[in-house]
């Protein structure tokens, strides 16, 4: 077993445990999402105070709390909350007057856009960089890229944001600055929209995934299997494709993965800069507004998201290694 | 000139980031006729393997060609376009390297590695046929991934994708080394018969002159980078003229010489093991019912191929794997199956064992000194007579793992042991990773080492000539089965079950 | 695999630990520097390029900026190096003592870094920021716990390859005990590898800080914090742009010097 730090703790074996990891991971998320509606109740204020405000007077919050039943406890509320959600119910935000469900969607859908588009960016060219830059070092092309790659990777990600926004908005006017369209326009309005946030989100994480396959493919390569394919004949290209890539890539899996559920549970900044009407920019607008309810459905969109990346991930890696694959290891 | 393969004069050099320059190759000639068999035997460090490297026109980095001419069929390796060079691998000339690790890519079936080095549209029947050749049978091989076949089908796998293409010169490194005697035997019968009926010629590499002296015509002994002697096999093997040569013929162990005078022993055993089975994940069992005694001052040698369970034994004794029913007693009738966390020191330390890989056994990041001092607590004086008794000077006490070579290791880690003065000391395999002149010296010191204190031993290994001569009685595992115990002269000399008839026949026709 | 002119490589390490040394040395003597005050307001020289008096000219309150940027690595190193020092013993300890254990302990522990993993750790930053005020205290304690679960992870994985090995089973052998073993024999070797997870857990705390300041949740004004002059200075970058460089390049260089220094190892 390799000793890199990208390995998920997960230590069921094969294809026939899938079921029970699944099992697991289902269970991971009520426990956490448990955890997270008593953890956010717990903090400081509710529904009726993020509504009043400053201007609440004692008596008016106490009138909102009992139109709203909050007063009951905390496992009554606990209840009757986690039987809404199953029923497909995500519960009524207080400050904005509106079915959370109608706020939180549209938002979903539009990062999901961008977190796509940014993906198809950044993860193919991301490999294919990364097998080249590991395959021949020492080329000039290589050494850029890289270069590229590890800037990118250590400049936060509102640097990059505006340093885009400065040159494709201001200097070279090909994009919108500030994306003025309602959250919930269609695809194709969207979309000149898209660019400028999908490509800083792009640069972050292409750096990411390209020096994981970096890393990979140069310890790969030493190992004796290489020269030994090559020493028989075997192609270039073939030796390439067929013998390093496919070793080389279950760590680049794993951070394939866990960048995909941040670009679409974490892209706050890069979506406050651009204005991008997505889940980012209404978490932290709900934060601000200490609106707990919609708070909530947001700390669950994010667990299930690295949960299911997480699943994902590890199943694939299982298929890549025949040796994983037997449920007798 | 008719050569497939020729070194003139030939000199290679590794530097590293620093400066400093070792030299690997020094003025080596070879001259390789189309056809022929040739070995080449040498110790680790003798340069063989760069060698063999070379003549696949690969050089390894940090290593630098400074002079002379490698030519393999006719074209000059080191100098020409790497294009013509990957031409000419599997087709005129392939390089089987030495497989530690892992040679044959794990997440290809056998069939796929067929395809990649062919083409996309080679038949079965081809594959199937370059299998049977190599001495495997059945289509079953097709869809197997490399975990799944043993270490000798793999190694037969790659025989079969080295000479698929007709290359007319072969180069093995290390063939067997990897493989328990037995399959080790077959597999060297395949190349011969392989060699004999498509005619390429052959270069082989090995630590192990056997080896050569089965499947060579002509051979080569390497010392530091030097040929110091070459000719005919038969010749060089029964009358050598070089010194190293002749130091290595004698180093080597055989069947009926014996390092150590055998004794019996009458009084109490240091260790007693009833009936003791041990079961690891899984379902195999390791051990299977084994019953064991060692006597005071007694000797036991312990011969198994892989999977016999002879290292689980040695484990189960000390206490660092559970076992899981039976009993382990010691000479004052202490419960041995005691985890270690639960002994008293006094019967931790009657117990020590050295283990097989000295790169293993001693932290890097201590000295000498600290490292034989440390868990033991003992002082100056007793550390260095520690040495004294492994043959090591004063100068070891400041050295790294690093700064100090495989056999110096190894002594190291039996001082270690010595310190805390055992009554029996449990050896696994620890010469089987050195050189056969470092083994013999080691092996001669721990004799003197036993004589002087009078301790038992039990020696593990998978070299029966080796045990044979050096142990008062042998024990011989299979599967984790006792299936022959008795005195070293008796098993040897007349076994009565087949599988350890068998283990004597082969250690016989090794020895020449 | 290329092997770097040995003297080409050693001229990038020294440069690294030049650019880290600066940083050090900035961050600690900045309030003794003859430097302007970091909040002085002057409303007659706002927004200036570079001058005699403003070397790297004024932000849009008239602050100086040279002044303010050397100022604002303090608040991020600061809370970065002791929330890394804590996420470092908590997740060392947590590794290396799961890894020892064994058994139905390492399987609780393994599922409790599972656990701090899954946490949404900027939503977590986020709202704690958000509903805590701007307590440092608090930022650190969270920002140790929810940073030390990568560390854990290596120190398990790391401590579990060492203990299979030989020299650590002649240590048991010769009467060594669980956690003596471990502090002498797998520390050590470990060391290495843990020390690289750190220093990488190090420059995402860093950023995160300033991701947080530039929200406006981390460092709240008037407090020089690079993360939260990026932020005031952005919207008049075409004005004057060294207010919103200088912080941009300090923050860089730091965290690339630390991720170069990472790469060496």
């Amino acid at each position: 077993m390799q000793c890199d730090g990208s390995e998920l703790a997960f230590r069921d074996n094969g294809m026939k445990n899938f079921a029970r990891r699944a099992l697991f991971t289902i269970g991971a998320f009520v426990s956490l999402a448990v955890l997270s509606f008593l953890g956010i109740d717990a903090l400081p204020g509710d529904g009726c105070t993020a509504l009043l405000g400053r201007f609440g007077t004692e008596a008016k919050i106490a009138e909102c709390r009992v139109e709203h039943q909050l007063n009951d406890p905390v496992i009554v509320r606990l209840g009757s909350w986690a039987s809404d959600v199953v029923q497909g119910d995500l519960g009524y935000s207080i400050k904005r007057d509106e079915q959370v469900a109608q706020i939180i969607l549209p938002r979903i859908r539009n990062t999901a856009m961008l977190a796509l588009v940014a993906a198809i960016m950044a993860f193919p060219t991301a490999i294919a960089a990364g097998l080249l830059i590991g395959r021949f070092p020492r080329s000039r092309i290589g050494k850029a890229i890289n270069t590229m790659g590890v800037v990118a990777m250590t400049l936060p990600e509102f640097v990059i944001a505006t340093v885009l926004w400065l040159v494709f908005s201001i200097w070279i006017p090909i994009f919108p600055g500030v994306t003025v369209v309602p959250s919930n326009a269609t695809f194709m309005e969207l979309l000149p929209h898209i660019w400028m946030p999908a490509l800083t989100l792009a640069s972050v994480v292409f750096a990411h995934s390209m020096r994981t396959m970096k890393a990979g493919v140069t310890t790969i390569q030493a190992m004796p299997f290489v020269e030994s394919a090559r020493l028989r004949g075997t192609k270039e290209r073939v030796t390439l494709l067929r013998h390093i890539l496919p070793a080389a890539l279950p760590p680049v899996v794993n951070t394939i993965a866990v960048d995909a559920a941040w670009l679409l549970t974490g892209t706050f900044v890069t979506e406050a800069i651009f204005n991008y009407r997505g889940l980012g920019r209404l978490t932290i607008d709900a934060i601000s507004d200490r609106d707990t309810a919609v708070i909530l459905p947001i700390v669950l969109f994010s667990l299930g998201a690295y949960l299911t990346m997480s699943l994902i991930a590890d199943t694939v890696v299982r298929l890549l290694d025949p040796r994983l694959r037997q449920h007798r290891s | 000139m008719n050569a497939i393969l020729q070194f003139d004069h030939v000199c290679v050099e590794a530097r590293d980031g620093n400066g400093a320059v070792t030299p690997i190759l020094d003025s080596v000639d070879i001259t390789v006729e189309a056809g022929e068999k040739f070995g080449i035997v040498g110790g680790s460090g003798s340069g063989k393997s760069t060698l063999l490297r070379i003549a696949a026109g690969v050089l390894s980095p940090g290593l630098h060609h400074t002079s002379g001419n490698v030519s393999t069929a006719g074209v000059s390796m080191l100098t020409v376009a790497p294009k013509v060079r990957q031409q000419m691998y599997g087709s005129s000339v392939a390089l089987v390297a030495q497989s530690l690790g892992e040679a044959l890519t794990s997440h290809l079936t056998v069939r796929a590695h067929f395809r990649d080095t062919l083409g996309r549209d080679v038949s079965d029947e081809t594959i199937l046929s370059s299998l049977d050749d190599a001495g495997l049978d059945g289509a079953k091989y097709l869809n197997r991934y490399p975990h799944q076949i043993s270490g000798g089908e793999r190694q037969r796998v790659l025989l079969a994708l080295a000479l698929v293409r007709s290359p007319s010169l072969l180069l093995l490194d290390e063939p067997t080394s990897a493989l328990d005697v037995g399959i080790a035997a077959d597999v060297l019968a395949t190349i011969v018969r392989l060699q004999e009926s498509r005619g390429f010629a052959l270069v082989c590499v090995s630590h192990d002159i056997g080896v050569i002296g089965r499947v060579c015509d002509r051979v080569a002994v390497m010392s530091r980078g030097r040929i110091v002697e070459h000719g005919a096999t038969s010749q060089v093997l029964t009358s050598p003229s070089d010194p190293y040569t002749r130091s290595l013929l004698a180093s080597i162990p055989r069947l009926n010489v014996r390092i150590r005078e055998p004794h019996a022993s009458e009084q109490q055993p240091v260790v007693v093991v009833r009936d003791l089975t041990v079961i690891r994940s899984g379902s195999s069992r390791a051990l299977d019912s084994i019953n064991v005694e060692v006597g005071k001052g007694e000797v036991v040698g312990v011969i198994g191929e892989s999977g016999s369970g002879k290292s689980t034994l040695l484990s189960v004794i000390c206490g660092l794997i559970p076992s899981t029913s039976g009993s382990i007693h010691n000479a004052n009738g202490f419960d041995l199956t005691t985890p270690l966390r639960d002994r008293p020191a006094a019967v931790l330390s009657e117990i020590q064992m050295v283990f097989q890989n000295p790169d293993d056994s001693l932290n890097p990041v201590r000295t000498v000194e600290q490292s034989l001092a440390r868990y033991t607590h003992a002082n100056r004086e007793e550390v260095l007579a520690a040495l004294d008794a492994v043959e090591l000077s004063e100068q070891f006490l400041t050295r790294r793992p690093s700064e100090m070579s495989g056999g110096e290791k190894q002594r190291v880690a039996i001082a270690r042991a010595l310190l805390a003065h055992p009554q029996l000391l449990l050896l696994d395999e620890v010469t089987s990773a050195l050189d056969v002149t470092v083994q013999a010296s080691v092996v001669k010191m721990l004799a003197s080492v036993q004589i002087a204190t009078g301790m038992s031993m039990v020696i593990v290994s998978h070299d029966i000539a080796l045990i044979a001569s050096f142990a008062d009685r042998l024990i011989v595992l299979r599967n984790g089965q006792v299936v022959e115990q008795g005195s070293a002269g008796d098993v040897i000399d007349s076994p009565s079950d087949p599988y350890t008839q068998h283990l004597v026949k082969l250690a016989k026709t090794n020895s020449f | 695999m290329n092997i770097s002119p040995q003297h080409r490589s050693t001229r990038i390490q020294i440069f690294v630990y030049c650019v880290l040394g600066f940083h050090a040395v900035v961050a600690l003597i900045a309030p003794f520097l003859p430097l302007m005050p970091t909040d002085k307001q002057d409303s007659g020289a706002m927004l200036q390029g570079f001058s005699s008096a403003h070397w790297l000219g004024t932000d849009a309150l008239g602050r100086d900026v040279l002044s303010r940027t050397l100022h604002g690595g303090r608040p991020s190193l600061a809370i970065a190096i002791l929330a890394t020092a804590l996420s470092a013993v908590i997740g060392i300890a947590l590794g290396s003592l799961a890894a020892l254990a064994g058994g139905w302990v390492d399987e609780a522990l393994s599922r409790l870094i599972d656990f701090l993993l899954a946490l949404p750790t900027l939503i977590l930053l986020l709202l704690i920021a958000s509903f805590f005020g701007h307590d440092p205290f608090i930022l650190i304690v969270t920002l140790g716990f929810m940073y030390a679960a990568p560390i854990a992870r290596v120190a398990r994985a790391s401590t579990q390859v060492l203990l299979a090995r030989d020299f650590v089973r002649v240590a048991r052998l010769q009467g060594g005990r669980g956690v003596n073993i471990l502090l002498g024999e797998v520390l050590p070797n470990v060391w290495r590898v843990v020390f690289t997870e750190i220093a990488m857990q190090f420059t995402w705390i860093i950023l995160a800080f300033s991701s947080l300041s530039f929200l406006g949740l981390g460092a709240s004004p008037p407090t020089p914090e690079w993360g939260l002059m990026i932020a005031e200075a952005r919207s008049y970058m075409t004005i004057n742009p060294t207010a919103v460089i200088a912080p941009i390049v300090m923050l860089a260089s730091l965290v690339l010097a630390v991720q170069a220094l990472v790469d060496r190892e």
